[in-house]
């Protein structure tokens, strides 16, 4: 009794009081939500038992079975790859080039020079901007028509002698929402790359500099080794949300010419053809995979002693 | 550039010695990514303005050689045959945008208040355990949070299609976990020597919160503020699942609906492009410093 007046259980109360609203919400429209899509994974939704879904059948692994033998999902060519596939190659290959573009940015605004500081507000337009713009200016540009500027661009270059449907063509198509994908989050690997490089300690070139080291041995023994953490978390933050995103890819092609990920076909099976239980298996199918992410990025970097 | 010539070296030659091959290095990187990075806008901004002419000939003009307000009448113009009114769904997306951010940041200040400043078992494991809600797909959540809200509306009596309210609920928890996450490292960041005189003093928690925590921390609530209010202006799903009806379009709704009109029009999209990155482009570079901070430390998603 003495304990429940005391100061600290005082503010332990209060504490959580202040917490709570920000508790609620989150637990009421993510947690709780999370597991509610692992359960719907088992039963069977659709429009016609929405209203009533917590009556819905358990049906087991049917809707698992349904969503591994959808045409959309199955590996036919390299040009339809099914969504697990795409979704893969597409984050990959996305962040890859991300975080690359990121470091090139961060390393030339590392130097010192006049209007740097416009420059990299500059820089960061693409990831600022409302994406349905930026994916609709890139849609112009990429036009099928003579009149699209990369077309024309290509044309008078010589490189193509008649346009190209860039967002209806498969695999160039994939190549297109790769691109755009790097183009847009390049920014954000950039931000947190720059930072580190400014809290890189001036003193450790200096005795390089003493110990007669070129640039690029500067660059490969000292920059590089302290860049390797931020790296590769950034890698894996935009791994993660790149593999779960559903606007990019859906505004530039609908998920179509063999652009259709994961989360394309969660929404397709889920909000074009109604049929909830799909959706949310191919949710957890997306889930499952996000883990795997997870995994390779526990074994490789937290636990071979890289210090997280 | 005549008296560049005086000691017998053109331009040319200036130039020779002026670059090594860093500076070109350099001067090649810059240009690539000043041009890739703001072509678009500049194509943005540009065919906006063109006429519908102009655009349906047959090679696209680099620089515009009309100038029409013909997309922008499209949007705004009632009297215009193809008026589209842009500004109610700019109405609509405010009224979603401005009490999400308001309320994230009401909610989000009492929050990291108690993480920053109290002490009690759990509150490190819940302020990153929050932040894994950014790993969870939006899609994911989307299925169940859809199944939810209409069974919970059909009880209650609400319906969930074109309810803006719905909408900033649900963005609510979008942003909460980083408003919490930003607001709680400033207020680590302030001493907290004033607010314990104010409790010496007699105030109570709620008091010192409301007398010195909040007038201290403006700038940062701002740019909270700012940062929700973008992610809620730029959100496309969930208004896209939840909206049906013209009317309660939010601006990106909006913007989809005239991409799918059934004869293209390109100017009347890119003006509506443009009007939309206005406010998020000025709201941002106004803030630019803060967020910069804001965002490596929070790793903020979007």
């Amino acid at each position: 009794m003495k304990y429940r007046n005391s100061l600290r259980a005082k503010e332990t109360r209060l504490g959580i009081g202040l917490l709570s609203p920000t508790a609620l919400i989150v637990f009421g429209l993510v947690i709780f939500p999370a597991f509610f899509a692992i359960w719907m994974s088992f039963h069977h939704v659709t429009l016609s038992n929405l209203n009533n879904v917590f009556g819905a059948e358990f049906v087991g692994l049917e809707n698992y079975y349904k969503v591994i033998n959808d045409y959309a999902f199955k590996f036919k060519t390299w040009n339809s790859m099914g969504a697990a596939l795409t979704s893969i190659v597409y984050s990959v290959a996305s962040t890859t080039v991300t975080v690359f573009l990121g470091l090139i940015a961060a390393l030339l605004l590392n130097r010192k020079f006049k209007w740097r500081g416009i420059f990299r507000a500059a820089f960061l337009f693409p990831y600022v901007a409302p994406i349905i713009s930026v994916a609709f200016v890139w849609r112009w540009m990429l036009s099928p028509r003579m009149s699209g500027i990369v077309n024309d661009v290509l044309l008078r270059m010589g490189a193509i002698s008649e346009p190209l449907s860039f967002l209806s063509t498969r695999g160039l198509a994939l190549l297109i929402v790769i691109t755009f994908t790097a183009w847009r989050y390049f920014p954000f690997a950039m931000l947190m790359i720059l930072s580190r490089l400014q809290a890189i300690d001036e003193t450790l070139y200096e005795s390089a500099a003493v110990d007669g080291a070129n640039r690029w041995q500067k660059f490969r023994f000292i920059t590089l080794p302290q860049l390797r953490l931020v790296i590769g978390a950034v890698f894996m933050l935009r791994l993660i949300w790149t593999f779960n995103k559903f606007e990019n890819i859906f505004l530039l092609t609908g998920g179509g010419y063999g652009t259709g990920v994961l989360p394309i076909l969660t929404y397709q099976f889920s909000f074009e053809s109604y049929n909830f239980g799909k959706g949310a298996a191919t949710a957890m199918i997306l889930f499952g995979i996000l883990l795997v992410f997870l995994a390779l990025y526990w074994g490789l970097f937290v636990r071979r002693g890289v210090d997280v | 550039m005549n008296n560049n010539n005086t000691d017998g070296k053109n331009v040319l030659g200036y130039m020779a010695d002026w670059i090594t091959l860093p500076r070109f290095f350099f001067a090649t990187g810059m240009t690539f990514f000043v041009t890739s990075v703001l072509f678009p806008f500049y194509w943005m901004i540009t065919t906006s303005f063109k006429a519908p002419t102009e655009i349906a000939s047959r090679r696209p003009t680099y620089f515009p050689n009309s100038f029409s307000l013909q997309g922008y009448r499209e949007l705004f113009d009632p009297s215009h045959p193809d008026f589209w009114n842009f500004g109610r769904s700019l109405f609509n997306s405010f009224r979603v945008a401005v009490p999400t951010a308001l309320l994230a940041v009401a909610i989000a200040l009492l929050g990291a208040y108690a993480i920053a400043r109290l002490r009690f078992r759990g509150k490190d494991l819940f302020l990153h355990g929050v932040l894994l809600v950014y790993m969870f797909p939006t899609v994911m959540l989307m299925i169940p949070l859809f199944a939810m809200l209409s069974n919970i509306g059909r009880v209650l009596g609400f319906g969930i299609q074109d309810n803006l309210f719905i909408l900033i609920v649900t963005y609510l928890a979008q942003t909460l976990p980083v408003a919490l996450y930003m607001l709680t490292n400033y207020f680590k960041s302030i001493p907290s020597e004033i607010e314990q005189a104010g409790l010496v003093d007699g105030c109570s928690r709620l008091g010192v919160i409301w007398r010195i925590t909040i007038p201290l921390s403006i700038p940062a609530l701002i740019s909270v503020a700012i940062y929700t209010f973008m992610i809620a202006w730029n959100e496309f799903l969930y208004a896209f699942v939840f909206l049906n009806n013209t009317e309660a379009f939010t601006v990106p709704i909006m913007i989809n609906a005239i991409q799918e009109d059934p004869s293209p029009r390109p100017h009347v999209i890119m003006a509506a492009s443009t009007i939309t990155s206005i406010p998020v482009m000025v709201l941002f570079l106004s803030l630019q410093k803060f967020l910069k901070r804001g965002l490596t430390a929070g790793s903020v998603k979007q």
